[in-house]
């Protein structure tokens, strides 16, 4: 009698995914960040950058100044797009793997605040040097209150990543993979919020 | 094999009508039964008495398990018993080998029971007292359930006491037969045809879902009414309880409660928002109100033109360490992307991109932006109930400064 209802939510059940969080760093942090890597073998797993302060990350969120817009390609066409925090610049791209992202990137005017969802990704230019570049999934216009609203969240998700780090086998990881100290993300973290107060 | 306290019991029961027995020859009888023909100990016993009935024409001797009438709190499932019980609950059998289904209930529980149509048994009618003799106890998904097969005998008895439901706390339910008393605060969407209404009862203790089926007589209830139901089924669906309240009689209350709604509330920034949100189109039809393709096109009513407009924000909200798939209906949806029902329907019919314009509004409005929703969950998504957007928090600044100064 009641098979019928019983279907419904075991077939949502098994369908399911865990939607990996969006994570708040500061760009001065993700500049730093060069490894990458996947866990699974299924072609689907997610892939995160490990961050310097010690949580891997498949998405992040911030909040800037989108300070350089730039149309490229011609039949791959795709924004290469510069968004500006206190400690440093992200660099956005929307390609046409990100349809949305394109259509919403065509109707900013820099300068002006963005807040951005996107999926990191590490490159390696052809001299060697890391670049890292966010694959934008969304990019929305904001106002600054939502700027400095992101500011006070990023650092206190810096601040709490840097306190976790200790106890984490991620946190152990990137101590042995960078070696930073950690006072420079709480100074970075101490610099972003100081500029909220002028 | 000891038989000496079966035959005396039938012995006993003989004399008592006034006839002399040997309860040796019971004895020898049962023995052969058991021993010989390999008749379990309870037939064995049926056997004898009615040889006995017949033979001094007594009415109404048999008595078929082994000893007394149980009561009905203390059934376990494998045991063949006797019990005597008010039938509270008739409900429609679901198969056409099964003649009767509904509650029993005595003054200390009440059970399912299931008369098979095999069983020949007399047509029980609600509201009545019945002796069951040799009714089997067994178990149907996870609750106790009492079977009349053709081996029970079912006679009517005379009222046994007054029946007082206990009334259990949501929070204590557990598959069965249960009583509640609490408010519905939520309908749904219903997910089946045959699904009369299913949403959300409360009481101070916790929620549980319910439904009715679709059937001759029963009614729906109404959102933020307090009731009292009595008997109703409570099944367990992966790990979580659903009331059925066609075995119910569901009575309404004066007054309001205070009720545990089970709300979560959860802090973030709008990181997706799913196809889905915005206006809405939904299906006309009585207790469907499911959402149409852009085409007009419900799954089960197929075309239908004349469609209910609704908004709705399907998204995830995200913290930083968690991601939550969260739902809004239309009245907190309004508030949050300043924007009526009314108006998002002038703007989709105004627009060349219709029903995409409100979904792109509602982007803008939300996404990259901080907001508190509170609700209940339900298959990890969160049902909304109230959302603010969150403002900037000076307070929360000179606290991040200390904390990043702190050791610096």
């Amino acid at each position: 009698m009641t098979n019928g209802a019983a279907a419904f939510p075991a077939t949502r059940r098994e369908g399911s995914f865990e939607r990996e969080p969006a994570r708040r760093v500061f760009a001065g942090e993700l500049r730093e960040s060069r490894v990458h890597f996947k866990e699974g073998q299924d072609e689907k797993s997610p892939s995160f950058v490990l961050l310097p302060t010690g949580a891997r990350c498949n998405r992040v969120f911030f909040v800037g100044t989108l300070t350089e817009k730039k149309r490229q390609g011609e039949q791959n066409l795709f924004y290469r797009a510069r968004v500006v925090d206190p400690t440093g610049t992200f660099f956005v791209m929307a390609g046409s793997y990100q349809p949305e992202a394109m259509q919403q990137m065509a109707r900013l005017d820099p300068p002006s605040f963005v807040a951005v969802v996107g999926k990191p990704t590490v490159y390696q230019t052809p001299d060697g040097a890391v670049l890292i570049s966010v694959r934008c999934e969304s990019i929305t216009p904001v106002d600054k209150e939502t700027r400095d609203q992101w500011v006070l969240d990023c650092a206190a998700a810096t601040l709490d990543r840097l306190e976790k780090a200790a106890s984490t086998p991620d946190g152990e990881r990137a101590r042995k993979e960078y070696g930073m100290d950690p006072a420079i993300f709480r100074k970075m973290a101490y610099e972003a919020l100081a500029q909220l107060r002028l | 094999m000891d038989f000496s306290a079966t035959a005396e019991r039938i012995s006993q029961k003989v004399v008592s009508r006034g006839h002399a027995v040997e309860k040796t020859a019971i004895e020898t009888k049962l023995r052969r039964l058991v021993e010989e023909f390999g008749v379990p100990l309870g037939e064995a016993e049926r056997t004898v008495t009615n040889e006995l009935a017949r033979e001094f024409s007594i009415q109404g001797l048999q008595t078929g398990g082994p000893g007394e009438a149980k009561t009905l709190d203390a059934l376990a499932p494998g045991e063949w018993v006797t019990v005597e019980g008010k039938v509270v609950a008739l409900t429609a059998p679901p198969s056409p080998s099964i003649s009767q289904t509904g509650i029993v209930a005595d003054t200390t529980a009440a059970v399912r029971f299931v008369i098979w149509s095999r069983a020949n048994a007399p047509v029980l009618r609600e509201g009545n007292w019945y002796r069951f003799e040799s009714a089997v106890v067994d178990q149907y998904k996870g609750s106790v359930n009492l079977k009349v097969h053709s081996g029970t005998t079912i006679t009517e008895v005379p009222a046994g006491g007054t029946i007082k439901p206990v009334i259990t706390p949501i929070a204590d339910l557990c598959p069965g037969i249960a009583s509640v008393r609490g408010k519905m605060i939520q309908e749904w969407e219903a997910t089946h045809d045959r699904i009369l209404q299913s949403g959300l009862i409360a009481d101070e203790t916790g929620s549980a879902r319910f439904v009715t089926w679709k059937e001759e007589g029963r009614e729906r209830l109404n959102p933020g009414t307090v009731y009292t139901i009595f008997y109703a089924t409570v099944d367990e669906f992966n790990g979580r309880l659903s009331l059925t309240l066609n075995t119910a009689t569901v009575v309404p209350e004066e007054g309001d409660i205070e009720v545990n709604r089970g709300d979560t509330s959860f802090e973030g920034v709008f990181v997706h928002l799913a196809p889905g949100s915005g206006l809405i189109k939904r299906c006309p039809v009585e207790g469907c109100n499911r959402v149409l393709s852009r085409q007009n096109y419900c799954p089960v009513h197929e075309i239908q033109p004349t469609f209910q407009y609704d908004l709705r924000i399907k998204g995830w909200l995200d913290n930083g360490v968690e991601t939550r798939e969260v739902l809004v209906q239309r009245a907190e949806t309004e508030g949050l992307v300043g924007m009526t029902l009314e108006q998002a329907r002038e703007i989709a019919e105004n627009t060349p991109l219709g029903m995409d314009e409100i979904f792109l509004r509602f982007r803008d409005a939300l996404l990259g932006r901080y907001f508190s929703c509170r609700g209940r969950e339900m298959d990890g998504r969160l049902l909304v109930s109230g959302c603010t957007p969150l403002r900037f928090q000076p307070e929360r600044l000179a606290d991040l400064l200390n904390r990043a100064g702190g050791s610096a």
